[in-house]
């Protein structure tokens, strides 16, 4: 972790002492990128360790900079994530490089298994999955070293892709208990349970959801659309200043996906960020990304615009792999 | 077939079914068969090694949990043509007794039975069985000597009925299968006192009274009388004592059924031998009764936690709903503040008549030094309903029998139960669904929350689907929580099933809380003790909903919350 850091941020201007090769790992992808990225194209100004990974995406898609200039503040970075399957050893992020600005929208697409759903739950702090190397800074913060909690209540959301059902727990109880974690973490009273029924109900609407909804029991009997729904109500009432929307729009219908990616575009302010997982390009029409990531075999192996989506419709995943 | 079997079953021709036995070794996958004559008699099951309990325990180095689906299978079939088999299972590696008995001493199984008996439960038929244990004598003495005797006839019959098998009934032993998890040496080891009457003052009891629903108050076992209230309930419904009944009919419908139940154990028969009175809940032909019928027991008088003194009570119910009729019953049992250690050994007998209904809910929060034995005894006739909704949390030694007898068709049995050991507890539940006529429906679902290194849980669930329980559609499933090191459960679901057009399922699950559920949590940023907490919660509180009156609902919430809580500071 530490070469990595030492690497990119000395490679342009005092490179000589640790940008030996001797000190490098033979293949690291974020060392052939940056080198890559110097060597095509500005290799004498390359100020900062941002602007670094910023090229990552000029160099792919030099036409959209929106959200790339250097006054954009990075509110999540990630450097060469690697992780492993916990249980198995088998190794699934082999070396995933992101960086996320405030108030960007970001798509990962990529084939079944490529690892986006697991690069989303190393992000949260999913057990299932252990990081065996890379860092991840968000707002500044070592988010490896924080419990999926803290991590939660620094403002990291993720909507699972398939969120689980906890029979016995109603909603309400549930969403007011991470509703007055988050509270508690900020110094603000805790609500009651009266004056938080106030607080929530006017973020049904939002969802579309039926005032019964609260009553039932986390995602129990909840249809494909419902749970999704209920992701969105849970963002909706936490807020978060990243939402990861794994795959949202799977098992959705038209206008379920129009209602959640309404609610979605309600909640982006210019402040805070989304990463999203889609298979599909009708998300990206109603939520417009800034930046599309194809992953492949545990790296980001292209990025760019909303134009690559339309491509990728046209001419499938085999035409950028093969590339 | 082997000859020797061709020609044993000459002998059970009469029988007109032909069985044979087939044992099976669920985890060796060996199937042995064994001609078996079947006709009157008793199975008995247990173990040789009398070290069996720490065979088990040891290979578990944290938790140590026994799951036993005894399956027993048993199909027979009326023609020659049909094949006939039984199975059963056992995964379980201890040398297992298998003893066929022609019926014993019991006169409760008199040979002039044509059914067949099958009971996993083991009546007490070792051969010390003749010899009479000197300690339940002693007990049946000061049992006898503490009441004055009864004018009434049913009673007295009760009474001589319950001495008579005390004698010859030895107290219970871990060598007796019903009692293989359950060491009852605690209330032997005390200092037994039965208590003659109820206690002077009885002040404290206005405190407690529910506004909405008022209650039948039994104290020390004896029912109050100025808790005495039948005029919220409809014409033809008496709820009192049996001393007191007047109507010649009612006591005349009692008498049929009263103690009429031959799978009682030592305790039931201690209970028969001590009741000071029979309370009589009686519901006439298509009556519905609106306001639950609530007993709350009360035991005042106890020692405090170290002492040896053991005052018992042995209140008494007994509930008779005809044709039609419907009512609900809640029985609550608590002990007074201060007193500690006491032992409430309560019977409940159930009579739901044709299309009656019965909703019974049972909260059982006694002291955690006390001892609560109680044994629910239900019949059930054609197209009944019996709906059980069990949540028990106190006692040091808290047992429940639950028999529930079909003798009709057509009839519904659920039995919801919660069990939770927060301290150094033993929470045992053994139930008995006996189907004997055409499409019958029993569903259960026992949970039990072991929160404590030296908890215990035990549950014994045995459904019978006999000969002719076709169309029947039975289903169990069993869901234990461990929460500390070294908790410990045994469970043994098991479904005998005769019948062979039967829908039936079990399950038996023991876990810890689920990890994805808990990461739910934590990605909502709820941290993980109160995580844990809310999802312990949820475990019982899927039980405790389905009890059928808000105001015993919110109570055991309110009262299971507080005993997790009290506990939650030393868990993890």
């Amino acid at each position: 972790m530490a070469w990595q850091i030492q690497c990119t941020a000395s490679s342009p201007p005092a490179s000589p002492p640790p940008f030996t090769p001797k000190c490098l790992p033979p293949r690291s992808l974020f060392f052939t990128l940056s080198a890559t990225s110097s060597s095509r194209f500005c290799p004498p100004h390359m100020p900062s360790l941002r602007s670094v990974t910023c090229s990552l995406s000029a160099v792919e898609s030099p036409t959209s900079t929106a959200g790339l200039d250097d006054s954009k503040t990075p509110l999540l970075e990630v450097k060469g994530l690697t992780a492993v399957i916990a249980e198995t050893k088998q190794e699934i992020l082999k070396g995933v490089n992101l960086v996320v600005h405030q108030g960007e929208i970001h798509a990962i697409m990529g084939k079944n298994g490529s690892g986006k759903s697991t690069f989303s739950k190393v992000l949260v702090g999913h057990p299932d999955y252990e990081v065996t190397g890379g860092s991840v800074v968000f707002k500044g913060e070592n988010l490896l070293d924080m419990e999926p909690e803290e991590r939660s209540l620094a403002g990291l959301f993720m909507s699972f892709q398939a969120p689980i059902e906890i029979p016995g727990v109603n909603n309400i109880d549930f969403l007011h208990m991470a509703y007055n974690a988050r509270r508690k973490k900020l110094g603000e009273p805790e609500l009651g349970p009266l004056e938080f029924y106030a607080y929530i109900y006017p973020k049904l609407d939002l969802v579309n959801m039926k005032t019964d909804f609260l009553n039932r029991n986390v995602n129990e009997g909840f249809s494909g659309g419902e749970r999704k729904r209920n992701e969105i109500l849970q963002l909706a009432v936490l807020g978060a200043d990243l939402a990861i929307l794994d795959e949202i729009d799977s098992g959705l219908d038209i206008d379920a996906l129009r209602d959640v990616a309404k609610a979605v575009n309600g909640l982006l302010t210019p402040k805070n960020s989304v990463l999203m997982i889609t298979h599909y390009r009708r998300l990206l029409e109603v939520i417009k990304p800034t930046c599309i990531h194809i992953m492949e075999d545990g790296r980001i192996i292209k990025t760019g615009d909303s134009s690559l989506a339309k491509v990728l419709e046209e001419k499938g995943y085999t035409s950028i792999s093969a590339e | 077939m082997t000859t020797a079997e061709k020609s044993r079953k000459k002998h059970y021709k009469e029988n007109t079914a032909r069985e044979r036995m087939i044992s099976f070794c669920g985890e060796l996958e060996r199937w042995e068969p064994r001609p078996y004559p079947c006709r009157c008699f008793v199975l008995c099951f247990r173990p040789l090694c009398p070290l069996a309990n720490s065979e088990f325990a040891s290979p578990s180095p944290l938790r140590k949990s026994t799951a036993q689906p005894w399956c027993c299978l048993l199909r027979r079939a009326a023609g020659l043509s049909r094949s006939s088999m039984a199975a059963l299972a056992f995964t379980h590696q201890n040398f297992l007794q298998f003893t066929p008995k022609l019926t014993p001493s019991k006169p409760k199984l008199k040979p002039k039975r044509t059914k067949t008996k099958l009971s996993i439960q083991t009546i007490p038929t070792s051969p010390q069985a003749s010899f009479t244990d000197q300690f339940v004598l002693q007990l049946a003495d000061s049992l006898e000597d503490s009441l004055p005797s009864s004018s009434s006839l049913p009673l007295q019959k009760l009474r001589d009925n319950s001495s008579e098998t005390l004698v010859s009934t030895q107290w219970p032993s871990r060598k007796d299968e019903s009692f293989r998890f359950t060491d009852t040496s605690f209330i032997k080891n005390s200092d037994i006192k039965p208590i003659s009457r109820p206690p002077e003052s009885l002040a404290f009891l206005d405190v407690s009274s529910d506004a909405q629903f008022k209650s039948f108050d039994f104290v020390d076992g004896f029912l109050v009388d100025s808790s005495f209230d039948s005029s919220n309930f409809p014409d033809g419904v008496y709820v009192g004592s049996l001393l007191k009944l007047s109507s010649e009919g009612i006591l005349k419908r009692v008498c049929e059924f009263l103690g009429d139940f031959e799978w009682g154990d030592l305790f039931w028969s201690v209970n028969g031998l001590g009741a000071p009175d029979v309370t009589v809940v009686y519901v006439p032909e298509g009556c519905r009764v609106e306001n639950p019928i609530y007993l709350k027991y009360i035991s005042v008088e106890g020692g405090d936690g170290g002492s040896k003194k053991m005052p018992v009570s042995n209140p008494r119910v007994f509930v008779l709903v005809e044709k039609g009729g419907e009512v609900g019953i809640v029985e609550e049992f608590v002990g007074k503040e201060g007193s500690e250690c006491y032992w409430t050994n309560s019977v409940l007998e159930v009579v739901v008549g044709e299309g009656g209904k019965v909703r019974h809910s049972y909260v059982q929060r006694q002291s955690l030094s006390a001892a609560h034995i109680k044994w629910t005894s239900v019949r059930q006739e054609s197209t009944s309903t019996y709906e059980l909704v069990e949540v028990s949390t106190g006692g040091k030694l808290s047992r429940h029998n639950v028999h529930v007898q079909q003798v009709g068709s057509d009839t519904v049995t659920e039995l919801t139960t919660f069990h939770l050991s927060v301290g150094d507890q033993t929470q045992d539940l053994h139930s008995r669904i006996i189907l004997d006529h055409p499409r019958g429906y029993s569903q259960q679902l026992h949970k039990c929350i072991v929160a404590h290194s030296s908890g215990q849980a035990v549950f014994d669930g045995n459904v019978k689907v006999n000969r002719y329980a076709q169309q029947t559609d039975a289903g169990q499933l069993t869901r234990s929580l461990l929460l500390e090191p070294r908790a410990t459960v045994n469970v043994k679901p098991n479904l005998q099933i005769i019948a062979d057009d039967v829908k039936c399922s079990h399950g038996a699950a023991i876990s810890d809380l689920e990890d994805s559920q808990l990461f739910y949590f934590q990605a909502r940023g709820i941290d993980l003790e109160t995580a844990r907490k809310a999802l312990v919660f949820s475990f019982g509180a899927e039980v405790i909903d389905r009890l059928p009156y808000a105001f015993v609902q919110k109570q055991a919430k309110d009262h299971v919350k507080e005993l997790l809580e009290s506990t939650g500071k030393g868990s993890s």
